[in-house]
């Protein structure tokens, strides 16, 4: 075993562009686009038939028969067959989480080199047997005489043969994320307006960083899409300010399709490796991965917000690192909503938030927004949720590196299950 | 006092027709017998379907109300006899006292035995307990009183007041949002044997003057229970009240809030805020 552990250096990343529910990616497969993702990646990195150490990826909508999502993946990319792989799954989380598992081996010796990604569809979702249908059919499965299996064949009615489509609702509560992040909203009293003002600088921020080529070596076209399908450059308060609420109830309903993340399709991957590694491949270091937390509430019982999570797990890596909420040159904030951004933010200039759920002397205290997602976020991009992670670790890392030697960012992604995934990267 | 120990659990469906049969002419006071069953062992398929119907993790202790499958048979069976003073068709779960003195694991031999007791007048009718002592190796570990209501009745010169109340905290926080199927009543008569027609179907819970079939009571304080499941005391007492009925399909949230080491929880429609359960939950 290694004596000391060593920092995981991103060496670059690569994505799809991010489309619409039902728009380019419409027939793609989860494995279409992570295939696609990895080859660009390959093709970027000059890795074709090269041996990475290990990829580490995952869907959070994902057919039972995809158990092998990634190692599949692996399989049809360019990349050596003898290259090993497995899955991962922590919700919205997953990108994030699977960089830091590879992260975590680079540091300890375990692997050279990795690959982290993730992807999702939510056009080509996977549906389930009606679950009356599916004991039915179980039970003709695990019949053994012609008797038994007649039987248990019986026991099947019509009204089984309706699929159960999977439902954007947490399974604890029944509600929708939606509801949930308006919820937090209204305890926070994050207003309409401040929602609306993040959505257009997500989308001014996101279109000016096409527009200079920030993304030329992070995105290769696919199926057509050369940028985000969400994107809306011309997106505007008087636009947005048109659309009506989705989420919420009565004078407190602020959340609308604008401000909120839209159902996307896409795949993004993130190539990690030792600095000894990146150097004997003649391959730049843009940043490293510092330290990583994970937190998790109880949204159900609990009273907490089902997004708040990264509230917790801020101060704890925060600590850990003595550092302070200040001392970051880019703050990564996923936009699943834009209340939930506005709302960890106002938590953690709360001093009774910070004290009472923290456990802390004073608050955290303010971001300067001048550095929130500045090359935009999940409001414009679109939010495939386990591919935002590697599209958020590839953006920081080369603005990290633009920015010169010793710059700092934070990511900070809420999860499903009430779950949150930090990191700290340094250039 | 008279105890019966019965071989094997009474035929629901039939005691249910004998049961509407003999509806009328009852009246008078509550016999003094007890019905018993010794050395009840719990199936494990029933269980299964039990627990999945109510939404509890199947384990290898039983859920806090699955006793009350058990103890039911023979409390049916209590009130067709002659002698009962109330007619069964028609009665209304109004409240539900569970005490689980310690886990009950899935293969353990149950003793079990139920009476009736409490006779009482209430302002829409009278109410009567109906209640139940479950034993495992000849100590008690689980025991219930369900409260019915008859709507019309009258309860005996003399009789206490009914005491049908469960009072809890505001509860204004919503902790969950289920949508109820209207096949909620059906499933839960197939796994629990409660085929009151109240909760079959839309027709036959018209002839009882509900606009739709409503779910078991004790269908809704098991869904509440297993939403809390990995939280509840092993020795607990679940007192609940039913409100308004929960007419099928309809959408409703939980609230819970901790209390005393145990919960406050209630049940209420989605849209109007009509209680259908309010219950406090307190280790005992």
């Amino acid at each position: 075993m290694a004596p000391q552990t060593r920092k995981a250096a991103i060496v670059g990343g690569n994505r799809i562009p991010f489309a619409r529910s039902n728009g380019a990616y419409a027939r793609a497969s989860n494995q279409d686009m992570l295939t696609a993702t990895l080859d660009g990646l390959v093709a970027r990195f000059g890795l074709q038939g090269q041996q990475v150490g290990e990829v580490v990826a995952g869907a959070v909508l994902k057919h039972a028969r995809d158990f092998n999502l990634t190692r599949e993946s692996v399989l049809g990319s360019r990349l050596s067959a003898a290259t090993p792989a497995y899955d991962v799954q922590q919700a919205c989380g997953t990108g994030l989480e699977a960089a830091v598992l590879v992260a975590n081996k680079i540091a300890l010796g375990q692997l050279e080199s990795g690959i982290a990604g993730g992807v999702d569809t939510t056009s080509d979702a996977p549906m389930a047997l009606n679950e009356d249908m599916r004991r039915a059919l179980l039970a003709v499965n695990s019949a053994k005489t012609l008797q038994q299996r007649l039987k248990a064949l019986s026991g099947i009615r019509p009204g089984q043969l309706v699929p159960e489509v999977p439902r954007n609702a947490e399974p604890r509560t029944g509600l929708a994320m939606g509801d949930h992040a308006a919820i937090t909203a209204a305890e926070w009293e994050i207003g309409r307006e401040e929602q609306d003002e993040l959505t257009v600088r997500s989308h001014q921020a996101l279109a000016a960083a096409y527009d200079r080529g920030f993304f030329d070596d992070l995105v290769t076209p696919f199926l057509g899409l050369t940028r985000d399908q969400n994107l809306r450059p011309d997106s505007s308060l008087e636009k947005l300010a048109r659309l009506k609420p989705v989420f919420g109830q009565g004078a407190d309903a602020t959340m609308t399709a604008g401000n909120s993340t839209p159902l996307t399709d896409g795949a993004s991957a993130v190539l990690l490796a030792s600095d000894e590694w990146a150097a004997e491949h003649d391959l730049p270091v843009l940043a490293h991965l510092v330290d990583a937390q994970t937190a998790a509430v109880d949204y159900v019982h609990g009273g907490e917000g089902l997004l708040m999570a990264p509230a917790y797990a801020v101060p704890v890596l925060l600590a850990r690192n003595e550092l302070t909420l200040q001392d970051f040159d880019f703050y990564e904030v996923h936009e699943a909503f834009a209340s939930t951004v506005l709302a960890t933010m106002k938590a953690w200039e709360d001093p009774a938030f910070c004290k009472d759920k923290l456990g802390l002397d004073a608050p955290l205290g303010s971001i300067d927004r001048a550095k929130l997602n500045v090359h935009g976020s999940s409001l414009a991009a679109g939010h495939p949720f386990a591919a935002t992670g590697g599209r958020i670790i590839a953006t920081l890392a080369k603005a990290l590196h633009e920015a010169g030697p010793g710059k700092r960012g934070l990511i900070s992604i809420c999860a499903a299950g009430g779950q949150g995934v930090v990191a700290i990267l340094e250039s | 006092m008279t105890r019966t120990v019965l071989d094997a659990p009474p035929a629901m469906p039939a005691l249910f027709a004998r049961a509407a049969l003999t509806a009328r002419g009852r009246g008078g006071d509550l016999p003094d017998t007890r019905l018993a069953r010794l050395g009840v062992e719990v199936d494990p398929a029933s269980l299964a379907a039990y627990s999945r119907v109510c939404g509890f993790p199947l384990a290898d202790s039983l859920p806090v109300t699955y006793p009350h499958l058990l103890a039911f048979p023979l409390q049916v069976a209590l009130m067709t006899e002659r002698e009962f003073p109330l007619a069964l068709p028609g009665l209304v779960h109004v409240r539900n006292q569970v005490d689980q003195l310690r886990p009950i694991g899935a293969g353990e031999a149950l003793d079990v035995e139920v009476w009736a007791e409490r006779l009482a007048a209430h302002v829409r009718g009278a109410t009567v307990d109906l209640c139940a002592s479950v034993a495992a190796g000849g100590a008690e570990v689980w025991r219930s009183r369900s409260t019915y209501l008859a709507r019309g009745a009258t309860a005996p010169e003399g009789a206490p007041e009914a005491d049908v109340g469960v009072s809890v905290g505001a509860l204004d926080r919503v902790s969950a949002q289920w949508r109820v199927p209207g096949d909620t009543g059906r499933r839960y008569a197939a796994v629990s044997g409660d085929m009151n027609p109240i909760h079959l179907t839309g027709v036959t819970a018209k002839a009882f003057g509900f606009k739709r079939a409503i779910a078991h009571g004790m269908w809704v304080k098991g869904r509440t229970l297993a939403a809390l499941a990995g939280r509840l005391p092993d020795a607990v007492s679940v007192d609940v009240a039913f409100r308004k009925p929960l007419l099928l399909p309809g959408t409703v949230t939980l609230s819970t809030e901790p209390v005393e080491g145990g919960w406050d929880v209630a049940v209420r429609n989605a849209k109007a805020g009509t209680e259908h359960l309010l219950g406090t939950i307190r280790p005992s």
